[in-house]
Parts: structure tokens; sequence; C-alpha cells
């Protein structure tokens, strides 16, 4: 598995990268993002509107048909807490844990709800401004990360409660949704997601890059995962745009498209002028 | 020797308060709360085939698959002001009560609501309060509405001299009977009523603990 395929973002033919038809990986992922929300607004509808129960659940669980799906860290919390193993949450969890040690955190840019509000929210931020919105830089040190999830874990075992299943950023997002269609109503923790939202304002995806307990695990998960982005340094001309580009504040240019913390959500691609940025399959 | 006399007096005496001290405890272990208490209560039940209470909030991830397949809409998320539980479902029997249709069952995916058949369901045991029973009450009222509407009628409810007696242990605890119930008290529950009797007794439940 040494020296994996190259899948190239972009047909490159010399001097024509400029001028070539472009994939946009940004429309992709947003089409994704919007497909994967109205998912979790289809559930409740057609199962509580038209008893249709194909699908049910949000991004803590979910099930198309008879395919369920655990959210690793939920279901590894309440592992922890009740100390036992339910056979059926382990094979939930199977599906997510291969898909982050393969490509990594691309749940939390490509499906997350909370993701898309982002997405959006910065859409009307750069509406508004009608300037580069803040983006470079790292207010806090992003080894954060992993001390969230330990705490967390560790809270979560002391108070012997999961906390992250019922403070979840993304479950709430879904949770609100089933209220609403549901009950018509909304319930009051909500104001996490509006919280999360308030966070963009001292850094793009302030609470995913520092504060997000699932994407840590998922990240650790990822740490040695096939799909990374990496850079052509003949190519580079380190003009910089990638690192502007990136929602986790990353330096793509100088390979840290390849760390545990790069999502693969490809917009440090589709912002490189020249080409330099691919995925790549495999290690190296 | 000296040293071993000593030792032991000090062993005697650590033995002696702690005794003592379980002996001082025993009368307070009654009283004794866990640090949440449990949002379960009288009406207020956890859904079909559930694990103890002890490990329930522990166990559930808070999917709301349960509150999403119920076809009547009788499964409701708990919010916050509830704490840990904050997502955890219950069932008020007095808004909408359970028909034991088991789809909550079918899609649990952490094993919080365990299989088990409908007349096995034990979310709690209907209680009739006496004193406001129309029929109990003997005001020349034959009310057998609760009678009437039980899944089990004859089973879980009989009428015993025309009034309704609730069979202790094949009542699944659907509150159906108390969501028909004519009779609401000042305190707002009704003349029969639902206790969740079986959620804080492991070994009592009926179910297996894990």
């Amino acid at each position: 598995m040494q020296q994996g395929v190259v899948m190239k973002g972009v047909s490159r033919t010399p001097g024509s990268s400029r001028t070539g038809k472009r994939r946009s990986y940004g429309r992709l992922r947003l089409v994704t993002l919007l497909l994967a929300f109205s998912l979790i607004i289809a559930a409740p509808i057609l199962n509580f509107r038209y008893h249709i129960d194909f699908i049910q659940g949000w991004y803590q669980s979910v099930s198309i048909g008879n395919l369920w799906f655990v959210s690793p860290l939920e279901g590894l919390e309440t592992i922890l807490t009740s100390k036992g193993i339910y056979g059926p949450l382990l094979v939930g969890m199977l599906l997510p844990v291969v898909l982050a040690s393969l490509l990594g955190r691309v749940f939390c840019s490509w499906i997350c709800p909370i993701s898309l509000l982002s997405e959006l929210l910065e859409r009307v931020i750069r509406l508004v401004r009608r300037r580069r919105y803040r983006a470079a830089g790292n207010p806090l040190p992003r080894q954060i990360l992993w001390f969230v999830l330990v705490g967390e874990l560790l809270l979560a075992m002391i108070l012997g409660a999961p906390i992250f299943v019922f403070l979840s950023p993304p479950g709430l997002v879904g949770r609100e949704i089933m209220l609403l269609v549901m009950f018509g109503t909304l319930a009051l923790e909500g104001i996490v997601v509006i919280l999360v939202l308030i966070m963009h304002l001292v850094s793009k995806r302030f609470f995913c890059r520092y504060l997000c307990p699932l994407g840590a695990l998922l990240a650790l998960l990822g740490q040695r995962r096939q799909l990374k982005v990496e850079v052509d340094h003949e190519e580079c001309v380190q003009c910089g745009r990638c690192k502007l580009a990136c929602p986790m504040g990353l330096d793509p240019a100088r390979q840290e498209g390849g760390s545990a913390y790069c999502w693969n959500c490809g917009d440090c691609l589709d912002s490189c002028q020249v080409d330099a940025l691919h995925f790549s399959w495999g290690q190296k | 020797m000296a040293v071993d006399r000593k030792r032991r007096r000090f062993f005697k005496a650590v033995a002696l308060l702690g005794l003592s001290g379980r002996l001082w405890s025993v009368g307070h272990e009654a009283e004794a709360r866990p640090l949440f208490p449990s949002p379960v209560r009288t009406n207020r039940l956890r859904p079909p085939g559930a694990v103890p209470e002890e490990l329930f909030p522990l166990r559930c991830v808070r999917c709301g698959r349960c509150v999403e397949v119920c076809p009547y809409g009788s499964i409701r998320p708990l919010d916050i002001r509830n704490g840990v539980f904050a997502g955890t479902p219950v069932i008020d029997v007095t808004k909408v009560p359970c028909w034991l249709c088991m789809k909550c069952v079918e899609v649990c995916p952490t094993g919080s609501l365990q299989k088990v058949s409908q007349q096995d369901v034990r979310m709690g045991m209907a209680i009739i309060d006496k004193h406001s029973c129309f029929t109990w009450k003997e005001e020349g009222l034959l009310c057998h509405t609760c009678y009437n509407v039980c899944p089990f009628k004859e089973t879980a409810i009989k009428l015993q001299a025309m009034k309704p007696v609730v069979v202790e242990d094949k009542c699944t605890g659907c509150g159906l009977c108390v969501h028909a119930c004519p009779v609401t008290r000042d305190d707002g529950e009704k003349a029969i009523n639902v206790q969740p009797v079986y959620s804080f007794d492991a070994a009592g439940s009926g179910h297996e603990g894990r």
C-alpha cells in the first residue's frame, strides 16, 4: 500500500489549469450536506405523518431500512457509563468507525448538520460583510481537541451519565427538527446549537476545531487514514490561499493536510490556483 | 511484641469505627438520594421493554428513534430541564397512552428497550384510587370505563361485584385506563393511575438487567 493511487481533483494539462473546467468540491459538499440534512427532516415526516418507518433518527443513530448506524462517540459513552456491551450497538458503530479510519473526519465536513448550518452562516456573513471572512489563524492550540475528548469521557464516567448524547450539537439539530415536525414545539437545549454558531465570531468552525468530542474521536480514528490532501511542492507557489480557505485553520501547503486535524473537505483544492493540491489514497 | 499489640489494637479500633459507621448508616440508607433523581413517576413511564431505571439513562443514546417510530405520538423526549435525562423517552399516559404496538422496541439500537411480548410488558401497574373512583365511591354510578378500554380485559382487569379490580401480575401499565378515566383529581391524577413499580427494582422488573 505504498505509493498509492493519486486522485487528481482537476484534469491537469500544462497551462490550462486556470481556464480548464474545475471540479468544485465545495459545491459537491454542499449538495451532500443538503442531502444529509434532508434525511433528518424526512425521517420524522415519513414516520409520523405517513407511518413509513423505513428511515429513522438523526446522526446519533440512523437507520436506513435494516442498515443501522450508531455514532461512535455516543456508543462508546454508553458502553463506558453502563459498563456493558450490547451487540447490535457495536454492529451499528462498525461502519462509521471503518469510514473514519479510512477517510478521516469526513462525517464532520460532508454530513454533519452543524457543518451545513455553519456553511450557510458563513455564506450569510460573507454576503453581509462583503469582504473576506476572517479565517486564518488559530486562536487556540489545536491540541485542545484531544483534551476535550478525554475530559468529556472522564466526566461522563464520573457523573455516570453520558454527556455528549444529550448535548451533542448535531444530535440536537435532529431532535429539534423532530420535535417541531411531530409536536410543534422546540426544546430548550437547542440553544447549544445557537451557541455553537455564535462561536463562529471567534474563528471559523471554532466548535468543530477545538470543542467537538465526536470530531476528536473521528480524528483520532482517522489519524492513519488513507485519504489525504497532499501538496505538490514543485507546483506550489506559496500564495497562501489554501491556508485562508481552510475552515480548520490548517496550512495545506506545509503538508498539514495529512495531519489528524484535516477533515478532507476539499476547500483547499478549490482555492488552489495552480492545482498544487490533490487528494491521494494510501500511505506515503 | 508491643508493636504487634499496638497494631492489633489499632485494627480493632478501625474495625469498630467501621462497624459503628455501618450501623449508623443503616437508618439513613432509605433516605439516600441518587445524584440525579429519575423523572419517571406516576403516569410518566418509560416505553415498553425498558431496562431498569438505574441503567436506562446510562444506556440510552437519546437518538429519538423510538419517538419517531411511535405511530400514536405517545413517546416524547424529555428536555434539558430534566438534566442528564434530557432526550430520554417517556410516555405521559394522561396525555397519550401506549397501545403496545411494540415498534419502539424494534428500533432501539442500544438495548435500552428490550424485546418483550405484549402481555409481558411491565411499564408500571394501574392502581385504582377507591376514594375518587365513581364506582367505588358508591354514588350509584356504574362507570366501567377502565375495564372497557383495557387491552387485556378480564385478564389484567376484572369486575368484582360490578367494581373494577386490577389483576396486579397481569397489568402491563399501558395507561389506556388512565387516559380514559373520567375522574381527574385536584392534584391532576386520575381515579386510576399507573405507578412505575417495576422501574426501580432491577431484580423484580422481569427484564434482563443487562
